[in-house]
């Protein structure tokens, strides 16, 4: 087949006379021509763009999706309703005491170039339906650096936020220290820290937003202290910049070093915040620890604008669903008789619900939050607060997949130390705020390797079970597929221990039990019959409180049923202990366990 | 005056307009993207210049790139065509700063009207009919009742962060509607965390009809009849005609009246069209107003005897419309057919490769508006669409012989075509009767 080629054999077009004869001249100024700063250039790729839309649209490339630094007034406008912003400490006398030269006129310039005090703007925010002091910093102002200016109107609003009893949010964009100021730079870092942990000891909430860059001075103080840390994609964070490492270590740093990312995989990070969608995100978690350190008592799930009595209802009744009708007398017993052996298989069935199965049956609105803040972030745990009935609750699930390749990524449920660090981090954040854990139990035991040795997993554990024993709110255990060992009891030293009929719950798994007392792991099925290993044997051994009868084909498909009880029991118990004081809780807690 | 128009655009269209600006005189420049080097509009252009990689949005997307290539070729104005930036209204107001003529409304009309929000109720305030619904979110079920009374029934719940069909329930009558909510709700708060909701008037099975406005920088605005578009596959037009086969005199005239009041109310100028939903009771509610060329306008050009991008460049050009609404007389019956590259056998995937032969038809009363010919490739990055086959005859059913005959001498080899499946339509009772709504082809599909 040969082509038609069109190259060069149409012809052009001959101009009309009355359009050719106005010539080429015109008026100068009508031609054709780009202003200056009309375009610009993206910095990250190159491409030219169109500066106003790219301010309007949040300072960010419509090229490579890269983001812009943002001057400090527009991300408040970003952040809080029209109007929502109150600003606090203007106008602050700058001091020099290094008598650093030119530096008082140097600040002078940048105040009057950009119409701004200093690096950080503070105030009251009011974000969707949220009220919060809010501090955002300015990179164009010496690079965003804490002086005292910095520090002492992040400390002033964080003391006035503590009177008030709001929480705080600061959004950081900085180099860190400011070197013309010497040691007083340094004393910020100290004062800004001292501050928050005043104001959290009040148990109010704090939220981090990392912009790029946070480094230095400001990411070792108020920085790195929030409850809740997020940050922008991509943004640089980190102690030491990246050039100073090169050069003391001799080395190139690999791609991503000191980025968002990283951060987020090394468990420092409880997520990352695409910018348009920064004020939602803030609001749900405003929303999500609202006003629950106002003289409550421990663990007084307070529902989302409803009275205690109200929410108490609420959670009993489950908000007029249809399962109001069903009473607990009218749980299904157990009736299957199957074998433990048959048991352990199915508890191990591929097609059996998973954790976050459970997760979007039993909970709404759930938002994970990451990291050990030590180093980590266990795949194999998915952590963060959800809603039950209207109440703000911690869960903590084991996660399995439903595919080899999401069992790898999830490491078939095996938690490491970073794991286990990560879910007491979010056990003791629940209790700061009042907030009830519930835990969803699913595997084989806790990561075994060299890696999970080196950092401690026998500790890891331990912490739990320490911590647990005496955290201050209440803490439910569900096991809904295997519970293998110290692995699992890490998260189900609890009030109440619950496990689904063909779940399991054994000090080691009957193939290790095997191959251990009888060096033979092939004596797996004899083994879990003598292990009193199931539910129905559990309960009857007073391990567990409850045991929830599963249909015979237990899938996705099927667990509605489950759950519907399992919902109105989590209602029955989050009711209860709500009307427990926290020493009768710990109390009863301890006794649970002393029996044994 | 413009003298050298850049065509920010590719394929048919592209080709339309360097065709409407040859006659008049205008030269042309081309861009085009490094897959389109060969393409028709790419050879036929005075001049063609190259803006990026195959990817739309690194060639016919990239705004600044297109600034350039406008400068660099010395044109002093801008068609955009249908599509890629055609109905940017940053792409508009960066030309308007750069002193380069844009080829239809200017930024702020389109920004206001690419609202649907600010769009509709500048409507409502113009006394365009406009779908009921709730203007303030409704948070519960009880409340929810009040206005869906107010609303009228049938009455789609919808998620205000709704997408993808996620939270949206439509409830037939008060019984319903507590039970539909909730759903609809609990599937909000599940999918996006957030249960505000708003409430619109259901309409079932509505029909399509456009009208077709210009107006000049002068005031003056007109109406060029309508559009029935309601032969549609997947949100995609199939086949266009005008007039449509549902609308008598006095509607017609009502319907014109509103779309000429929308169009003063938007402040519009240049070629725009009024989207409206028709129900079955022929009442019509405005949808949206479309602030660019439309690729069925072909349909409006034969039944008016208007070209109608010669007309967009001359308003563009500041001069007045040459003709008043009483000089408009739709005559005859005009259809267009879309010829797409695709398969009707496997779900109508796109098919895109080398034509290898074509024949097209011609005769009395048969355009055909295309960019394609023998030995050209068809690029997979792009719209699917071959070529317009639109006939003229004096009634609906000549028109509908005609686009048989027309449809039954095409041959494109090579490449899967949806010439079958047109043919096909041609014979089908429904459409002969005149009778279908949006959804007719997607039932018939089914069946």
């Amino acid at each position: 087949m040969t082509g038609l080629n069109l190259a060069h054999r149409f012809k052009k077009t001959t101009d009309l006379p009355n359009r050719a004869d106005e010539g080429n001249a015109g008026d100068k100024n009508q031609a054709p021509a780009v202003p200056d700063g009309l375009l610009s250039r993206c910095n990250k790729c190159r491409k030219s763009i169109y500066t106003a839309q790219v301010k309007e649209a949040g300072y960010i490339c419509p090229h490579c999706g890269g983001y812009f630094r943002m001057p400090v007034r527009k991300r408040i406008a970003l952040l809080t309703e029209p109007d929502g912003f109150e600003e606090w400490d203007i106008g602050m006398a700058v001091e020099n005491p290094l008598n650093y030269k030119g530096y008082p006129e140097k600040v002078q310039m940048l105040r009057e170039k950009y119409d701004l005090d200093e690096a950080v703007l503070t105030g009251l925010a009011q974000i969707g339906s949220q009220k919060a002091a809010l501090a955002v910093m300015d990179g164009r102002f010496l690079m965003g650096s804490m002086g005292h200016i910095v520090g002492e109107k992040i400390t002033r609003a964080v003391e006035r936020a503590t009177r008030m009893k709001l929480p705080v949010i600061i959004l950081s964009c900085s180099g860190g220290a400011r070197m013309q100021e010497g040691m007083t730079s340094l004393m910020q870092m100290a004062k800004t820290s001292a501050a928050l942990k005043r104001h959290s000891d009040a148990g109010l909430l704090y939220i981090s937003v990392l912009t790029d860059p946070t480094m230095g001075g400001v990411t070792a103080s108020f920085a790195m202290l929030g409850d809740v840390i997020l940050a922008e994609p991509k943004a640089l964070i980190g102690f030491a910049g990246p050039r100073v490492i090169e050069q003391t270590i001799g080395q190139k740093l690999p791609k991503g070093f000191q980025k968002a990312e990283f951060l987020l995989e090394h468990g420092f990070l409880d997520g990352i915040v695409p910018r348009m969608e920064m004020k939602n995100e803030l609001e749900r978690l405003l929303k999500l620890h609202e006003n629950l350190a106002e003289g409550q008592r421990a663990f007084h799930v307070k529902p989302i604008q409803k009275s205690k009595r109200e929410q108490k209802e609420a959670l009993l009744a489950g908000e007029g669903s249809p399962e109001t009708e069903e009473t607990p007398a009218a749980q299904k017993k157990i009736t299957s008789t199957l074998t433990p052996w048959e048991r352990v298989q199915i508890s191990r069935k591929k097609d059996r619900p998973v954790g976050r199965d459970y997760l979007n049956k039993l909970f709404t609105g759930f938002m994970e939050l990451h990291g050990d803040r030590c180093g980590g972030d266990d795949p194999a745990l998915t952590g963060g607060i959800a809603l039950f009935r209207g109440c703000p609750v911690t869960v903590l699930v084991q996660k399995k997949g439903k595919s080899t390749t999401e069992n790898v990524d999830c490491r078939f449920g095996m938690m490491s130390p970073e794991g286990y660090r990560k879910a007491l981090r979010l056990m003791k954040e629940a209790e700061k705020f009042h907030r009830p854990v519930i835990c969803l139990v699913d595997t084989p035991g806790a990561f075994c390797g060299m890696e999970a040795e080196e950092r401690g997993q026998g500790e890891a554990i331990a912490r739990n079970l320490f911590e647990l024993s005496g955290l201050k709110v209440p803490v439910l255990s569900l096991n809904i597929g295997e519970g293998g060992s110290g692995g699992a009891l890490a998260l189900a030293l609890a009030d109440e221990v619950w496990m689904l009929e063909n779940s399991v719950y054994s000090v080691l798994s009957p193939e290790g039990y095997a191959a251990i007392l009888w060096k033979d792991a092939s004596l797996a099925e004899e083994a879990a019959n003598l292990m009193k290993m199931t539910a129905p044997q559990l309960k009857a051994a007073g391990v567990v409180e409850r045991v929830f009868a599963e249909p015979k084909q237990y899938t996705t498909d099927t667990m509605e049923t489950v759950c519907r009880q399992i919902r109105q029991e989590i209602g029955r118990f989050l009711a209860e202990k709500s009307d427990m004081t926290e020493k009768e809780l710990l109390e009863q807690r301890y006794e649970r366990y002393r029996k044994f | 005056m413009i003298r050298k128009v850049l065509i920010a655009n590719r394929g048919e269209i592209a080709v339309r307009i360097i065709r409407a600006c040859r006659e008049m005189g205008i030269r042309t420049v081309a861009v085009y993207s490094e897959a389109d080097r060969s393409a028709l509009h790419t050879q036929l252009a005075d001049e063609a210049v190259c803006i990026g990689p195959a990817p739309a949005r690194d060639s016919y997307l990239n705004m600044e790139q297109i600034i350039s290539a406008t400068l660099i070729s010395g044109a002093d104005s801008i068609h955009p065509g249908v599509g890629f930036l055609s109905e940017n209204s940053n792409f508009a107001r960066l030309c308007e700063h750069c002193n380069i003529t844009f080829i239809g409304p200017d930024s702020q009309v389109m920004e206001r009207l690419g609202n649907k929000v600010t769009a509709k109720q500048t409507m409502q305030a113009a006394g365009v009919p406009v779908i009921p619904g709730t203007e303030e979110p409704v948070l519960d079920a009880q409340e929810g009742l009040a206005a869906a009374k107010r609303v009228g029934y049938p009455v789609m719940i919808k998620a205000a962060l709704g997408g993808g069909g996620k939270g949206m329930r439509v409830a037939e009558n008060a019984e319903e509607f507590e039970a539909s909510f909730q759903t609809a709700q609990t599937e909000a708060r599940q999918a996006f965390g957030d249960g505000t909701m708003y409430l619109e008037h259901f309409v079932r099975n509505p029909r399509h009809i456009e009208f077709q406005i210009l107006a000049d920088r002068h005031g003056h605005v007109v109406h060029l009849g309508e559009r029935d578009c309601s032969m549609q596959r997947g949100h995609q037009k199939v086949i266009e005609e005008s007039p449509s086969p549902a609308l008598d005199e006095e509607l017609r005239s009502a319907m014109g009246k509103a779309a000429v009041a929308a169009a003063k109310a938007a402040g519009y100028q240049n070629a725009g069209t009024i989207e409206f939903l028709l129900t079955k009771e022929k009442n019509f509610y405005f949808m949206e107003m479309n602030t660019r060329i439309q690729v069925e306008h072909p349909v409006t050009e034969w039944v008016t005897g208007i070209d109608l991008i010669k007309e967009q460049i001359r308003i563009a050009d500041g001069e007045e419309l040459p003709f008043a609404q009483e000089d408009i007389q739709i005559q005859g019956h005009a259809i267009e057919c879309r010829i797409n590259a695709e398969d009707p056998a496997r779900g109508f995937l796109p098919s895109p490769g080398t034509i290898e032969e074509l024949y097209l038809p011609g005769g009395k009363g048969v355009r055909i508006d295309s960019a394609i010919y023998s030995g050209y490739t068809v690029p997979p990055y792009y719209d699917s669409m071959l070529a317009k086959l639109i006939v003229h005859a004096r009634t609906r059913q000549g028109a509908i012989r005609k686009m048989k005959r027309a449809l039954g001498e095409i041959i494109i080899e090579g490449i899967c075509t949806n010439v079958d499946f047109q043919y096909e339509l041609m014979e089908d009772d429904r459409f002969l009767e005149g009778n279908f709504d949006i959804n007719y082809l997607e039932r018939r599909n089914v069946k």
